[in-house]
């Protein structure tokens, strides 16, 4: 076991090393971010060219990359090109946000999803089981921007029952949380009704009912234990996709988090921004995963043998 | 991406019963979900491929002065002709949401089937080299699932520019992972096989075991994947236009015209709203066949 | 808790049925739904002597130097102050100088205005003005764009407290305007050198009527009352809270739902919706900004003046202004604004001739159906249905259009500067000097950045002759004859000059939309 774990923290290594590679090679890609600097003014050549001596970015790429990975790895992720913060203070500072905001959207999808997924599997090919699967369907048949701005429109201008924007409260967390959970809860329903399903047709199951005991609490406390384990693998799993989601839910309901600091960066090269960003997001993905994969490892014995999933 | 890595390696019945196509179609005609993501689909099927004697009207056809005219069963003075109103410019929605469906298909199936090709391939090599081979791909993978796609997106077309085929090659490079995993998983069950050892021991080579033994045991777990695929890439095509990147605006594309109609929402709401229906029926009608398909074809829920 | 999550479920039940029934109902009631709709709009929901600003995007750097936002000088005009100030209208007049002459040709002379104290409670004083200058031409703003604007300064000398000497380096005909610019505010010597760049960007200080409380970024910026403001009894207001909301229909909906007082950039597609609230009223402003469709004159077709000519004539700008802008553009006949120094109100416009754009184009041997690449940026919602009109209208005089919406920043510093935003593409200038100078030399001069194709021998020789001249009638003669050789040489297709919206709830008085989006709120009131 302690092997595998070792294992996996190299490869973890690995894959944010890969990615600090990639980002910083695209966003090289993308432009002059000097040029971008100067859209209004009278950029004169000289100046041009002191600008990008102060920004390091007259050296070669792979001296650039050195210096950077260097840095990083002492935990300094550089300083912004527009304000010339710390960008890991800078990130740091939005992180919570974001998180809460990931966090808000997992809720939702549980709330959601828990009573509509055991509902359809206790019930399985009733009309229940069929009206909450098209309504958990129907959660990922909208862009999740266009979710939000209905949500503001109903929620927020109509009915007035939520702040539309931005974060001063906890009632600020609600409506973003339910355009990014929807999408979440859509699949999380499904995993649950096909858990609980298999679940229900065990050998425990039939027996525990046949010792009389009532059958709700068969469903909660034999059941649903049981059918949870999965769930919560694929939570984790999802996370990387719900930190991707609220790049797009942050837009709409301006929600200060890491999303918004990277698309800003991105619109005004703010390399080191842009770099440090994605690489803290991955960072958190890969970490979660890890996590996920050890503590599964540990409930799964399979996969020590090496088995088919992967690593 | 918002699809579940399916990644459950699929037990393997080497000879896949004959009549197992004839059944599905026998279940599927017994489920009302499935039936109507079917009909969802053929739907939007017939409009892409019946368009041009479908469509009231050339989709290009604009006429300025007539914009944002509202559908015609709504406008009181009956001026307007157009079933469901007019765009921006002043063309016909309801024609450019018929052409639509070409596009929204071309660009969910292309890019999936891009996905797959790509997968399918990593997956085959992963598996069979092992080692480092499949080190390095799984750590690819590991890579790829780690880049917030979004960010991957902007970036990548902030560098080549937007336009429709960088779209369907975006898609279709960052989604490869769950197919590649999936065609892994197999071919490593099946290489322990005794009687795929013994094949190859009579020389039967990789290619044919590939063909034998590995795609059909997970043909079906891909065609699930693929399904629902098609449904998250066309709804991704609406986000990359939301946030600037989209395709050419003169292209009907549902995702374009519901994110750059979103400023009509209150004073012109056909705009939006009846490109995000097409959009709703389209993926609806996958996620309703590939959810049924899941059912039936994953083995793990055969009770 | 419990009850908030019943809420949010009901919500979830709602959406659902309102997506469906919602969208339709919307527009049905549309007709009565006025009158109804406003009574229930919150009549005001802040404090009185409090407003909310709902602004596009954070300013980002608080430091002037090191800026080049719009977003910025929103925001920070009610921060900082330079020595001389551009009102809203764009008039020049005395701002913490009280007056200014010229001692030589190349000595300008400022009186400063005494009893002035910055946020801290240091003192306004020719040192600082000396020390905002020292630090913006030296290594400090050699670091940011703005060094490079006010490159004709040589250095500033203190004559005694309340006077200082600036010297230059060379004539600069709009070295006053550039005074008023962003990087020529004056910062706080002593507490820039005691708290360090990197605090002053994050907490500025200056001699403004509003000081800054907080800042959170891209969420908000909240601004109180500067109690020691040296014009007697301003500000009106006791606080002022910016609130950073990118997306514009957020924007509208925080405005509908009166979270927020003022709008910036309402977008054309939803002024009706504005109109439509009687508790908001929309404000227009002519802005100095101008769009026009450049061409690459290096590329074929488009490199014979007969096709740009042509193309002139295809597209029918009053049409595009009618409709798509729905009034609220001003068509303009070359490429600057008619604010602008060296504007000719008497180069005609020219006029929407498809037969003529035929015949030219046949004479230019371009066939039927030959494509041309349209670049502009895909964020622009109003110009990318400009974009889509062009190309249908360029389509009646056989001339295929393929749209390329590109990412705004690529556009700028990659695609434009090195030719590579196709035949044509949009550019948008506002040439803020209000001097063509800054325009046609940035636009036409060879090499320049913005112009990495254009060239004409009669083109540079005006261009010379302008900038070497300080007579202003003289220069006004050169710019009218520059105008009709780029009329004749139709390097662009000037479409029009921008009208900036804005929309405000009622309650708030005294509030100018400003043609250079900066705001003045020393007198707004809020009832």
């Amino acid at each position: 076991m302690t092997a595998f774990i070792a294992r996996r923290i190299v490869h973890s290594l690995f894959v944010v090393l890969a990615i600090t590679v990639v980002i910083f090679v695209l966003v090289r890609l993308t432009g002059d971010p000097v040029a971008v600097m100067f859209q209004s003014g009278e950029p004169t050549a000289e100046a041009i060219q002191e600008l990008r001596k102060n920004l390091g970015l007259d050296q070669p790429i792979y001296i650039q990359l050195a210096i950077y990975v260097k840095d990083m790895l002492t935990g300094n992720f550089g300083t912004s090109f527009r304000t010339g913060e710390s960008v890991f203070s800078m990130i740091m500072e939005k992180m919570g946000a974001t998180l809460l905001l990931a966090c808000g959207g997992m809720l939702t999808a549980l709330l959601i999803a828990l009573p509509v997924g055991i509902l359809s599997a206790v019930k399985r090919g009733s009309a229940i089981d069929f009206f909450g699967r098209i309504f958990s369907l129907l959660g990922i048949s909208f862009p999740n921007f266009w979710l939000g701005i209905m949500l503001i429109i109903i929620f927020a201008v109509h009915l007035k029952w939520f702040p539309a924007s931005g974060y001063q409260g906890p009632e600020y967390l609600i409506l973003p949380s339910v355009s990014l959970g929807l999408i979440l809860s859509g699949i999380l329903a499904r995993l649950i009704r096909s858990s609980m399903l298999e679940v229900l047709n065990q050998q425990y199951i039939t027996t525990a009912r046949s010792k009389g005991i009532k059958e709700w609490m068969v469903i909660i406390k034999h059941a649903l234990r049981n059918a949870l384990i999965p769930t919560v693998t694929f939570i984790g799993l999802q996370f990387g996709t719900l930190l991707g989601g609220t790049v797009i839910i942050e837009q709409v309901f301006s929600w200060p988090g890491v999303g918004r600091l990277v698309i800003d960066a991105i619109s005004q090269r703010d390399f080191p921004v842009i770099q440090g960003s994605v690489i803290v997001l991955a960072f958190l993905m890969i970490l979660v995963n890890l996590v996920v994969d050890i503590s599964y490892g540990f409930i799964d014995p399979r996969i020590k043998q090496g088995g088919g999933k992967s690593e | 991406m918002t699809t579940a890595v399916a990644e459950k390696p699929v037990p393997n019945s080497p000879k896949p019963k004959r009549s197992k196509w004839g059944k599905l179609l026998r279940r599927f005609l017994r489920n009302p979900g499935a039936m109507i993501g079917m009909l969802l689909l053929v739907l939007t099927v017939v409009a892409a491929v019946f368009a041009p004697f479908i469509a009231p009207t050339d989709p290009d056809q604009a006429d300025l002065r007539a914009r944002l005219a509202p559908p015609s069963w709504l406008d009181e003075e009956s001026e307007s002709t157009h079933l469901l109103g007019t765009d921006q410019v002043g063309r016909d929605l309801l024609s450019r949401i018929i052409y639509g469906a070409r596009v929204s298909l071309m660009v969910g199936i292309l890019s999936v089937l891009i996905s797959m090709v790509i997968g399918v391939i990593l997956g085959l090599i992963a598996g069979f080299y092992g080692r480092w081979v499949d080190d390095v791909i799984m750590r690819l993978a590991d890579v790829q699932l780690a880049f917030p796609f979004i960010l991957f997106a902007i970036i990548v077309m902030a560098i080549f520019g937007a336009g429709l085929w960088k779209l369907i090659l975006v898609l279709g490079i960052s989604n490869w992972v769950g197919f590649a995993r999936l065609v892994r998983g197999q071919v490593m069950a099946v290489k322990e096989m005794e009687y795929v050892q013994a094949a190859r021991a009579i020389g039967a080579t990789n290619l044919r075991i590939i063909y034998k033994h590995v795609l059909p045991n997970v043909m079906s777990s891909i065609i699930v994947l693929a399904t629902l695929n098609v449904a998250v890439n066309i709804l991704l095509e609406a986000s990359l236009t939301f946030i600037g990147m989209g395709v050419d605006p003169s292209i009907p594309a549902w995702g374009g015209m519901l994110a750059d109609g979103r400023n009509y929402i209150e004073t012109a709401w056909w705009v939006a709203t009846f490109p995000g229906i097409a959009i709703m029926i389209t993926v609806l009608g996958f996620n309703l066949l590939g959810d049924w398909l899941r059912d039936e074809l994953d083995p793990n829920l055969r009770a | 808790m419990k009850k908030r999550i019943g809420l949010l479920f009901c919500s979830l039940l709602l959406v659902m049925g309102t997506i469906f029934a919602g969208c339709s109902g919307q527009s049905e009631t549309g007709g009565e739904q006025n009158p109804g709709q406003a009574a229930d709009q919150p009549v005001a929901s802040g404090k009185k002597g409090e407003l909310t600003i709902g602004v596009v995007g954070d300013p980002h750097s608080w430091d002037p130097i090191d800026t080049f936002l719009l977003d910025w000088s929103t925001i920070a005009t009610s921060v900082f102050e330079g020595l001389v100030e551009r009102t809203v209208d764009l008039k020049i007049q005395p701002g913490l100088a009280e007056s200014w002459e010229f001692t030589d040709d190349k000595t300008l002379q400022f009186k400063l205005r005494k009893g002035v104290t910055f946020h801290n409670g240091e003192p306004f004083n020719a040192e600082a003005v000396k020390f905002t200058f020292d630090r913006l031409l030296g290594e400090e703003g050699a670091k940011g764009p703005q060094q490079a604007n006010y490159a004709s300064i040589d250095r500033v000398e203190v004559v005694d407290e309340y006077t200082v000497n600036m010297i230059l380096k060379e004539k600069d005909p709009v070295l006053i305007t550039k005074l008023a610019g962003y990087g020529a505010v004056i910062v706080p010597p002593k507490y820039i050198q005691e708290k360090g760049d990197e605090y002053f960007n994050t907490h500025p200080v200056g001699t403004g009527p509003f000081k800054m409380e907080s800042y959170e970024k891209d969420n908000q910026v909240v601004l109180v009352k500067n109690e020691n403001y040296w014009r007697e009894g301003l500000p009106k207001l006791d606080k002022v809270t910016f609130r950073i909301i990118p997306e514009a229909t957020t924007r509208l909906a925080e405005l509908n739902t009166g979270a927020i007082d003022i709008m910036k950039k309402v977008e054309i597609s939803q002024v009706s919706s504005v109109e439509k609230n009687e508790n908001l009223e929309l404000m227009t402003v002519g802005s100095p900004t101008v769009y026009a469709i450049r061409f690459n004159t290096k590329m074929k077709p488009v490199d014979d003046v007969r096709v740009r000519e042509a193309i002139a004539h295809a597209i029918d700008v009053d049409l595009l202004i009618e409709t798509i802008l729905g009034g609220y553009g001003k068509r303009i006949n070359t490429f600057q604004s008619d604010m602008s120094f060296g504007h000719d109100p008497s180069i005609p416009l020219r006029e929407y001739n498809p037969e003529k754009a035929k015949q030219l184009l046949a004479e230019a041997g371009v066939k039927e159906g030959t494509e041309l690449e349209f670049y502009f940026p895909g964020t622009d919602a109003t110009f990318k249905e400009i974009a889509q009109a062009v190309e249908i209208q360029l389509a009646e005089v056989g001339l295929k259009v393929k749209l390329n919406p590109v990412d705004n920043s690529t556009f700028i510093s990659e695609l434009i500067p090195n030719g590579k935003a196709g035949h044509m593409y949009r550019q948008g200038w506002g040439g803020w000097t209000l001097d063509f100078d800054n325009t046609a030399y940035l636009m036409y001069h060879k090499g320049e950045f913005w112009n990495p194709d254009f060239y004409d021998e009669k083109v540079e020789e005006l261009l010379a002759a302008e900038r070497s001249t300080f007579d202003q009638d003289k220069r006004l003669e050169i710019f009218k004859e520059l105008d009709r050789r780029l009329y004749e040489l139709v390097p662009e297709v000037p479409l029009y000059q921008s009208i900036n919206l804005w929309a405000v709830n009622k309650r708030v008085k005294g509030f100018q939309p400003p043609a250079d989006e900066r705001i003045d709120l020393k007198e707004v009131t809020v009832e």
